[in-house]
């Protein structure tokens, strides 16, 4: 089912580092760096500070061959995590994304849709997800590997996939490793259509039940997703904490000017595409009505950064056709772009757009990275929308005005007034509002109390507060 | 210079994706082909600018021999077969560096061309195939080396082709022996009938074997043989495979004007296939098994033709295996309404809504009554109306549908066309349930209450099971027997979640049949009126007939109405010939006398000194009630149907009215035919209690009652 399973038997793990009487912290992080994924930003801050709250950290993620299968790799990325880190890389692949036809049997490649749907069903029969719940045996044979080699003192757990669960609670049954359950945008809350995602007396509702009532900790990204499960769970309120994304300081450039009068408009999106495509057709429409109509943006320009589809429909699923019959318009679709050249990026934007699905449980990275840039921010989301709380206080900000084309037009052309017209005080007031979203200052206190938590108050090393994105800047060479 | 060659199963939904791909592998100095199974031309013009694009032999180019063999092959193959008889892929695959297969349709095209070229990459995308294509172009060296596991078709080509020209050998085999041709010998069927019923074949062979059989027997003439063998391959089946065996020898027996012994066998069987379904979650393939089992349990040979109907002799036993069933289940949960019927405020009229168009033949009085009435607004909602009648379409099967899935689209259409209506309405009357009542049902109300009157031929059909009597305020009856049935029938009529029920006669204004008979010698005239179906059952009056005529040859009998249409079902036909054979000899001797159908009933009924009721079944019969209003003395048989139960003629009419045999009604007949005076008395009376009893100037209260007046309980 996995190729996995089949290489598993060859694995020679990393070396376990030993450093004095420093605590050993397995961080089981599938998407960690080098993985080209916008979760890989979180997780490479929550290792690095935990490394600096004095504990070794052994991270452990999946083969870099099985993400160029996904949205690829960005080593830049790597480069930003802490020496000290030792990474774990496990052969476990997503199956449904291959596209090698030569792996296919003959069966597989006559009837596809009946092999993604037959692989979806046997994975379920292992662990309540698609596509993941298969690698449930490697990755619980893994943990058990590492535990064996140094004992594990805290496992610090990061979903999705959420199969890391069930690897999770296999330690904690086996060995008692007190764990931390980093839930992010949860499991039972359906943070796209706003309700529950399943019972709790269903079997995912079960496997949630136990593994958090067992947890040390549990973060969650932000105030609305922490509440659901304070509701959920009332008995857990005390470990609830929300640890929000924030922005890395190393990717926001240390100055934005007004756009100079001469010089055409350019409006960015930076992020996978992975929005529904009516909500991509919104503001395709909206960008299109809005450069008709308005002076300012008639030579303007939308450039869209990101990854576009996976697996055999990389670059070629309906987003893709809409932004290239898009083209006419002046929107440009540039692909990916590494870590350490998005602060470039936003240096050359005039104002941003910000293009996120769901509704009030979401929140998205993005949005304070947008803020944090201090450039001006459209919203192409539901007006309900925990962006929009976020955002609130954001002077650059065109307010949330929902997925009505017209009403985009409008925010496009406020956007285009501020771009043109915000001074360089605004832009700092707006600057100023994002810098309590700084990543490091979401993840030291959560990184600081489980410090705590397991090994008593002063813990082995107190995590150094420092300004936002310091470290971060330094450690990628930059000033 | 690297070559790619791209297969495509199915007509590209993202052209801009396509045409920028191949710009950039041109940019990138690649040769691009493109095989396509479609006209590359009429749909993809812009990609054969940019490449050179071929479409694969068409069916037709190929040959008939092709045609059959792909008949027979799986579909996901049928694109590889073209594909391996074209000497243009044959060529271009040789040469290529990367097969790319752009959708999931050319896959196993591309898979075959792998086994056989395996020095190229096959990939499946334009994301892939544009890495394979940079990883060549980054170590040419690398790819020009010969090596032993890329030369050479891969030995599992040769296999795969042995065993798929043996499969197809085995396939036309089949075919020929199991064909109608075949079915026309003895000796194949006899082999057939010993072959599936042999121990140790796997189930679905054995059922789609017999099927396949049974199927062409029935063809070829040999129903005899295919019934044989279906019931002999009964015992070595499952409960699910059974029915669909036996399906088509039901239906040659229905069409034959028989009820089949095994009709149920074969409904229960698709019972259980829709509750397969509804498990998996599947409801759009539960709903055709349900809509079959509802068309084999209320065919009109099983309920209407005949003379007797498995579901009035029985109800919970012949509904068992419906309302047992998930579906059944399904389809009879209460979604009920999220606020209760409200009755209208005081200060504005009462605005009725009354549903028309679908058949209103009982409707005039009522519609004539309260638009006229003062403090009362009517409208009518014509579901003839052009804007209607999408949203009636296909219902039936839309209505299974809505009920099994719990929601639909089609609700949602409904909710659009009906709903300002109900909005407006305070009162919403539904004459008929049938489709203009649970298509109603399929939406909440509102606060609007709902009224639907059941008649008659419903109750023997699958309306009352479609339609949701939560969201029904008050059903009507026109008879207790009627309700007797209809409660018997849908059990949740009495469900605590159900309508309040009441009888309430039809509306007729009979005070226009009071009118003078011609002569003494009218009483020797004998009248039937209505004959349109085999429920009339008119060769019982012939019976009467001639029994009375045995004694006394003054008494003729004159039958009113349209002749039984031959046309409707083989025992209508058969009834039709018999009939026709006993007209013959009355006709000619002047005895009987077919009027046709009339305009002017009164005046029809002015020779008429005996009105007949021979009805198998009836829910109340309105002309023979008509007939006692002009002074006709009335003679009802007892509707056989109903008869012996709590309800039936004998409780609706004066019992000295009916009658159990043809003999009985004569001697009724004769005695008060035996003088004018005798007669014309027991006509009088007989006008004067249906005036009394039935005359709209009476009836009109209950309804006034039951429309105007605060909901009360149940009569």
């Amino acid at each position: 089912m996995n190729n996995g399973r089949t290489l598993w038997d060859s694995l020679k793990l990393p070396r376990p580092r030993r450093s004095g009487a420093r605590p050993h912290l397995v961080y089981l992080a599938i998407g960690f760096p080098p993985a080209a994924k916008s979760c890989a930003y979180r997780m490479r801050e929550t290792a690095n500070q935990f490394a600096a709250a004095g504990w070794d950290v052994t991270a452990v993620t999946i083969a870099d061959e099985a993400w160029e299968r996904e949205h690829g790799l960005d080593h830049t990325l790597s480069q930003g995590v802490d020496p000290s880190v030792r990474v774990v890389k496990l052969p476990l692949f997503r199956d449904d994304l291959e596209t090698d036809i030569r792996s296919f049997t003959e069966q597989r490649a006559l009837a596809h849709k009946d092999y993604l749907a037959e692989l979806r069903k046997q994975d379920l029969k292992v662990f309540p997800e698609p596509v993941f719940g298969g690698w449930r045996p490697a990755l619980e044979k893994a943990l058990l590997q590492i535990h064996r080699e140094r004992h594990v003192d805290l496992l610090v757990t990061t979903c999705a996939p959420y199969v890391n669960l069930a690897a999770t609670w296999k330690l904690w049954e086996t060995h008692r490793v007190p764990y931390v359950v980093d839930f992010r945008d949860g499991w039972s809350v359906d943070v796209i259509n706003n309700g529950e995602a399943f019972f709790r007396e269903s079997v995912s509702g079960q496997w949630e039940t136990k593994l958090l009532t067992a947890a040390v900790a549990i973060w969650n990204v932000n105030e609305p997703i922490s509440r659901w499960y304070r509701e959920r769970y009332p008995e857990l309120a005390h470990k609830m904490r929300v640890v929000r994304n924030g922005y890395d300081a190393a990717s926001i450039p240390a100055q934005v000017r007004p756009a100079p009068p001469d010089r055409p408009l350019t409006f960015g999106y930076l992020g996978a595409l992975t929005l529904p495509v009516p909500l991509l057709d919104a503001v395709l429409q909206g960008w299109r009505t809005a450069r008709a109509e308005d002076p300012a943006l008639a030579d303007a320009r939308f450039e869209v950064r990101g990854h576009i589809g996976t697996g055999w429909a990389r670059g070629a699923n309906a987003h893709a056709e809409l932004l290239r019959a898009a083209a006419v318009d002046g929107v440009l679709v540039g692909g990916s772009v590494p870590k350490a050249e998005v602060v470039d990026l936003y240096s050359r934007w005039d104002a941003v757009v910000l293009m996120v699905t769901g509704g009030r449980y979401m929140t998205s990275g993005k949005v304070y990275e947008y803020m944090a840039t201090g450039l001006p921010v459209v919203s192409a989301h539901e007006a309900d929308h925990d962006a929009s709380t976020v955002l609130s206080t954001y002077p650059l900000w065109t307010g949330a005005v929902g997925l009505d084309p017209a009403e985009l037009t409008s925010a496009f052309r406020r956007a285009a007034a501020m771009a043109r017209a915000a001074d360089a005080a605004e832009r700092e007031k707006a600057r100023a509002e994002a810098r309590q979203y700084a990543r490091e200052e979401q993840l030291i206190p959560a990184v600081r109390e489980v410090t705590e938590l397991v090994l008593g108050a002063g813990g082995p090393t107190a995590p150094q507060s420092s300004p936002a994105g310091a470290r971060v800047l330094a450690r990628e060479g930059r000033s | 210079m690297i070559e790619i060659l791209m297969v495509m199963g199915t007509v590209p939904g993202r052209v801009a994706v396509l045409t920028d791909a191949l710009e950039q592998f041109r940019a990138k100095g690649v040769i691009v082909r493109v095989a396509t199974t479609f006209d590359p031309v009429e749909n993809t013009p812009a990609a054969t600018e940019l490449a050179e694009v071929h479409r694969l032999p068409t069916s037709a180019e190929l040959g008939s021999r092709f045609v059959r063999m792909a008949k027979r092959a799986n579909p996901a193959r049928r694109p590889w077969l073209r594909a391996q008889r074209d000497p243009w892929v044959r060529r271009h695959a040789k040469r290529a560096d990367v097969l790319v297969a752009l959708d999931a349709h050319a896959l196993h095209t591309v898979w075959h061309l792998a086994q056989r070229h395996r020095r190229a990459d096959a990939v499946y995308g334009i994301a892939p195939a544009l890495r394979a294509v940079e990883k060549r172009s980054a170590d040419p060296a690398r790819y020009r080396r010969p090596r032993l596991n890329t030369t050479g078709p891969a030995p599992v080509v040769l296999a795969s082709a042995t065993r798929s020209q043996t499969v197809d050998l085995a396939k036309r085999v089949f075919e020929m022996s199991t064909g109608k041709r075949a079915m026309k010998l003895g000796p194949v069927r006899w082999f057939w009938q010993g072959a599936v019923t042999a121990p140790g074949l796997p189930e679905r062979h054995r059922g789609r074997i017999a099927r396949r059989v049974t199927g062409n027997m029935l063809e070829s003439g040999h129903a005899a043989s295919a019934k044989r063998l279906a019931l002999a391959a009964q015992g070595r089946l499952g409960p699910t495979t059974r029915g669909p065996l036996l399906d088509p020898i039901v239906d040659a027996e229905l069409s034959q004007g028989k009820v089949s012994e095994h009709l149920m066998t074969v409904v229960r069987s698709h019972l259980k296939l829709a509750d397969g379904f509804l498990k998996k979650r599947n409801p759009g393939k539960a709903e055709p098994h349900v809509l079959r089992a509802f068309n084999l349990m209320f065919h009109r040979i099983v309920q209407f033709d005949g003379t007797t109907s498995p579901l009035a002799e029985d109800p919970e036993k012949f509904l068992a295996p419906l309302h047992d069933s998930e579906a059944g289940r399904a389809m009879a949960a209460p979604r009920g309404r999220q606020s209760p019927a409200a009755f209208p405020p005081a200060g504005r009229p009462h605005r009725m809504l009354f549903f028309t168009g679908l058949n209103d033949n009982f409707l005039g009085p009522i519609l004539d009554r309260y638009e006229a009435m003062p403090g009362v607004e009517v409208r009518r909602l014509n579901l003839r109306e052009e804007s209607i009648l999408p949203v009636l379409s296909n219902g039936r099967t839309n209505v299974v549908q809505h009920l099994l899935a719990g929601s639909s689209k089609r609700a949602d259409e409904v909710q659009e066309a009906w709903g300002p209506h109900l909005d407006w309405a305070d009162t919403v009357f539904v004459d008929w349930c049938n489709l203009g009542a649970a298509m109603l049902t399929m939406i909440d109300p509102g606060t609007t209450r709902v009224v639907v009157r059941l008649h008659s031929f419903e109750a023997f059909s699958w309306w009352p099971h479609l339609t949701d009597w939560s969201r029904v305020d008050d059903l009507v009856f026109v008879s207790e027997h009627l309700r007797d049935l209809a409660l018997a029938a849908v059990p949740r009529l009495g469900a605590p979640q159900g309508p309040r029920t009441h009888m309430i006669n039809n509306a007729m204004e009979l005070h226009r049949y009071v009118t003078p008979k011609v002569s003494a010698d009218s009483r020797f005239t004998l009248g039937l009126v209505g004959l349109s179906s085999l429920a009339k059952d008119p060769r019982w009056a012939l019976a009467v007939l001639r029994e009375l005529r045995r004694r006394d040859e003054r008494y003729r009998l004159k039958l009113i109405g349209d002749a039984l249409d031959p046309k409707l079902s083989p025992a209508i036909e058969a009834y039709v010939r018999e009939l026709d054979a006993e007209l013959a000899e009355l006709e000619s001797s002047g005895a009987v006398v077919r009027t046709g159908r009339t305009d002017d009933v009164p005046g029809a009924l002015t020779d008429v000194g005996v009105i007949l009721s021979t009805s198998l079944r009836e829910s109340f019969h309105c002309a023979l009630v008509e007939g006692a209003a002009s002074g006709a003395v009335p003679v009802v048989r007892d509707w056989p149907f109903f008869a012996g139960r709590p309800h039936s003629a004998r409780t609706l009419f004066p019992s000295d009215w009916v009658v159990g045999t043809p003999e009985e009604a004569a001697e009724r007949i004769l005695a008060l035919t035996a003088s004018e005076e005798v007669w014309r008395e027991a006509g009088r009376a007989a006008s004067a209690h249906v005036l009394s009893t039935w005359d709209w100037s009476v009836t009109q209260k209950d309804f006034d009652r039951l429309l105007l007046e605060p909901p009360a309980t149940a009569d």
